[in-house]
């Protein structure tokens, strides 16, 4: 995994950094993700398209960046549908500018959801039909 | 039944804003309100949802200057030329989608399956719709704020946008209060307003950012549960109130319990993440806009439909322009109060 070079997963997966702590938002299901200090930068590097393997043996929270440690990082963000491998896509220089910014972060690799208001996919098995074809195609259903 | 499917929702709803507005003399009531730089006019019929559009916004006197108006049908088939509700034709739903439909066809909407309750908004003529099967068909929490959707898109093309947030001031500045149900949110305002503060709204202010930060009043209600009201006082305070609503709360009016008529607008000069603190004392430290930005957006975003990434851009830039702190909670109301006014006075904690 550490190999690859990530996307964002898709144009409904939007982000604000505050203070350089990012808030990630799925449009399309509500749910809220946010970022350590160390954590919003991984972020804004992966989905920049830098190579993940570019960022272990950095500093970030006080500490090294272990493979195992970024590759835990790594697969939450596939998990919660944020990055999506970019296997066509060329990797991303890395700067010195963000190492330092990485090098002075003070918290640990960490992604928190917050999807007690995420929306909830309405199933209504009243109005399920095998081949709906709308208003005003359907004048009258049984 | 007709049946509407994300292919045919446009469609459906450039014919229902059509046959509202082909029985725009059949209505039985016409109702104007005076809100922020907007005339709000809607057209229904005699009923319950009546008597909350003429109760539950506040009515203030001054900085009312309309830039624009917008007209509200709300409908049913007991209004001549009005179709009855169609049905949502698929299985699955979902608010993003039926938002990005309409978006791309350069309306609005909203819809609520249970009672074929629909919802749609043209931003561009400044015309919606609310079409139900019924007078009375609306989901309970329609009447503690009535066609909040509607103000919401339409402030929402202005660049403003209605916060889920309550807001406390005092000579003209405010703070915003911001946090999910349980934190303490309602129950800060009713006592700030029961010792001396103002407060342009809770639940739902229109905020703009455009020059600084101002809250704006739009609707009067406050609600309480019971456990609250009772720990406030309020069943000695209020003359009269009515049944528990919807949410099993005490709903009351903002003038009910205020010393002084609700203003116009407040000057926002912080915004507050309270918490039940435990401790008898409150107290207000800083926290991080990123913290204050989770307790500020997700509910002001879920609860109104459609601007979800407009909503999300809006409340950053609110966030980053804002002084951030969390509010621990006291357990005396008037020590709650105190504690607020004296940080409105000195703008620092």
């Amino acid at each position: 995994m550490q190999q690859l070079v990530y996307a964002v997963a898709s144009k409904d997966i939007v982000f604000e950094s505050f203070d350089g702590e990012a808030v990630v938002l799925d449009l399309s299901t509500g749910k809220y993700f946010g970022f350590s200090d160390s954590g919003s930068r991984i972020w804004e590097a992966l989905s920049s398209g830098v190579a993940a393997h570019a960022l272990v043996g950095q500093t970030a929270g006080g500490a090294t960046i272990r493979l195992a440690e970024l590759d835990g990082f790594i697969s939450q963000l596939l998990e919660f549908g944020l990055l999506t491998p970019a296997a066509d896509a060329s990797a991303q220089p890395i700067s010195g500018a963000f190492l330092a910014e990485l090098a002075g972060t003070r918290e640990p690799l960490k992604v928190d959801i917050h999807d007690d208001l995420a929306d909830l996919i309405v199933v209504d098995p009243i109005h399920e039909v095998e081949e709906p074809l709308g208003w005003p195609a359907v004048k009258q259903a049984s | 039944m007709p049946r509407v499917t994300l292919q045919s929702l446009s469609d459906y709803a450039r014919y229902v804003l059509a046959a509202a507005e082909s029985a725009a003399a059949d209505y039985a009531v016409t109702t104007k309100v005076d809100l922020p730089r907007l005339e709000l006019t809607a057209h229904l019929s005699p009923g319950p949802l009546a008597a909350a559009i003429d109760q539950a916004f506040v009515r203030a006197p001054d900085d009312r200057t309309a830039t624009g108006d917008c007209r509200i049908f709300v409908a049913n088939p007991n209004i001549e030329g009005i179709p009855v509700p169609a049905s949502w034709g698929q299985a699955y739903f979902t608010h993003h989608a039926f938002a990005t439909s309409l978006a791309e066809a350069g309306l609005r909407g909203n819809h609520y399956h249970d009672l074929d309750f629909w919802q749609f908004y043209d931003p561009e003529r400044r015309v919606g719709v609310q079409l139900m099967a019924s007078p009375e068909a609306f989901p309970p929490w329609e009447p503690s704020a009535p066609l909040r959707a509607f103000l919401h898109w339409e402030y929402a093309a202005r660049g403003m946008r209605l916060a889920h947030a309550g807001t406390l001031g005092i000579d003209g500045k405010g703070v915003l209060l911001a946090g999910s149900g349980g934190a303490g949110k309602s129950g800060t305002v009713v006592a700030g307003l029961l010792n001396g503060l103002d407060s342009v709204g809770d639940d739902y202010v229109l905020i703009d950012a455009a020059d600084g930060v101002r809250a704006h009043p739009l609707f009067a209600t406050l609600k309480q549960d019971p456990k609250g009201f009772q720990r406030l006082g309020l069943k000695h305070r209020l003359t009269s109130y009515g049944p528990l609503n919807w949410q099993g709360k005490h709903q009351f009016r903002i003038d009910d319990i205020a010393a002084r008529p609700v203003p116009a607008s407040l000057d926002i000069v912080a915004l507050l993440v309270p918490h039940i603190g435990g401790g008898e004392a409150s107290s207000i430290m800083p926290v991080s806009r990123k913290d204050a930005m989770i307790a500020l957006a997700p509910s002001g975003i879920a609860q109104m439909p459609g601007e979800r990434e407009s909503g999300f851009r809006f409340f950053s830039d609110l966030t980053r322009l804002l002084p951030c702190y969390r509010l621990s909670l006291g357990t005396r109301p008037e020590e709650i109060a105190g504690t607020i006014s004296a940080f409105l006075a000195r703008g620092t904690p």
